[in-house]
């Protein structure tokens, strides 16, 4: 069999999901003995020049990671989509806009005014802003347009398969390698690496009944390890989470913030997660219930942590 | 004037191409060294709870 051709990218992106392929450690070089890498910005030294030469399809898998922030995202994501059999959107900002989609509560305007005016280390009295054209001596340079939105990979391209995690864990990465060298490839629109559990199936925490009358930030309790996070207040996002990570944050005593994203057939993680907390609060009247709810600091940012441009909300107005 | 065009830069974290221009002997007449990518995080995370921005920042570099 001839090696598989690999590709690698990343968009409005950490770094994060490279560096959670790299922590497959020895593996990588198994990876090498089924995988030759065509394109990898982060460890191996291909322009983009490289990827315009390749025929179409030449790639049989690119994992893209990162959100569409612009449109040299998109372009890259186009170009990526043409020369590849499969295409995987991997990590969180791919599939559903990630920690780069909190943009989408903010106006492009005013992104552009903190970053490039206001910030502390910036003295810019002329108001330079970045320009997609920029007429210079020697010739014209551009940049891309930072559009007005985050956008997720599937807005952009066809996508083949889904692998969330705010990064992937590097055993799912693996597993997931395996599958596709076996070329035993899941129906195509698929999450991969992931269940289809939620996270408090799989959560060790002892659950009773979920009744709260109110709710905590963390330093304000000294949270039992043992017990269920929400069961004390905590807005853990559990019940509406995709399994998949290994209970990493509720390990470490901390909340899940749901990057894994929506089990199959929930549209939007928010809106859910705010059915789901309708039903725990132990209210007997409405008021009282708005109070309850009222006690949760920037629910929307934290319901929509990783998945903003992914939901029906898409944006903040 | 000839153009060299690296693009994008590798091997780092982030987004990074320099354009550098020639003249006709050869040699470098300028140098460019540009960053496409912005994504705002100075806005952002305005208005996220504090005990939040450890790990919203986190996100800023996974490197
Ligand atoms: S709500 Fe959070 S802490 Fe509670 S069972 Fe679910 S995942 Fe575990
Ligand atoms: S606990 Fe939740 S936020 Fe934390 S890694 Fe797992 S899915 Fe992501």
């Amino acid at each position: 069999m001839s090696k598989l051709k690999l590709a690698s990218y990343w968009a409005a992106a950490c770094g994060g999901c490279d560096v959670a392929i790299l922590d497959i450690n020895e593996k990588i070089v198994d990876v090498a003995n089924v995988a030759d890498i065509v394109f990898w910005p982060i460890a191996v030294d291909f322009k983009y020049s490289d990827v315009e030469a390749y025929a179409d399809g030449y790639i049989d898998v690119c994992l893209f990671h990162g959100a569409i922030r612009n449109s040299e995202g998109e372009h890259i994501a186009k170009l990526l989509r043409q020369k590849s059999k499969v295409m995987v959107a991997f990590g969180s900002c791919a599939v559903a806009g990630g920690i780069p989609g909190l943009a989408n509560f903010k106006r492009r305007e005013d992104i552009f005014e903190r970053v490039y005016i206001e910030s502390n280390s910036t003295q810019n009295p002329e108001r330079v802003f970045p320009q997609t054209k920029f007429a210079v001596p020697e010739g014209e340079l551009e940049l891309p347009e930072f559009y007005k939105d985050v956008k997720c990979l599937a807005d952009v391209v066809d996508v083949d398969y889904f692998m969330p995690g705010c990064p992937p864990t590097a055993d799912q990465i693996w597993a997931v390698v395996q599958v596709i060298a076996s070329g035993a490839l899941p129906p195509k629109g698929a999450f991969v690496g992931c269940s289809n559990k939620t996270m408090c199936d799989e959560c060790k925490r002892v659950k009773t009944e979920k009744k709260v009358k109110k709710f905590y930030r963390p330093y304000e309790i000294m949270i039992d390890s043992e017990k269920c996070l929400l069961e004390q207040g905590l807005t853990c996002m559990g019940p509406v989470t995709r399994a998949g990570c290994g209970n990493q944050c509720t390990s470490a005593n901390l909340p899940c913030r749901g990057c894994y994203g929506p089990v199959d057939g929930v549209i939007d993680q928010g809106a859910k997660y705010i059915s789901a907390l309708a039903s725990i609060v132990d209210a007997d009247t409405p008021e009282e219930a708005d109070r309850i709810i009222s006690q949760i600091v920037d629910p929307a940012g934290t319901f929509y942590r990783y998945g903003l441009p992914g939901s029906l909300l898409r944006r903040a107005k | 004037m000839k153009r060299i065009t690296i693009d994008p830069i590798t091997r780092l974290e982030g987004h990074g191409r320099i354009e550098i221009f020639l003249d006709d002997a050869g040699a470098v007449q300028n140098c460019y060294f540009q960053i496409p990518e912005l994504r705002g995080f100075e806005k952002f995370c305005e208005g996220r709870p504090a005990e939040e921005v450890p790990q919203i920042v986190s996100r800023i570099c996974g490197v």
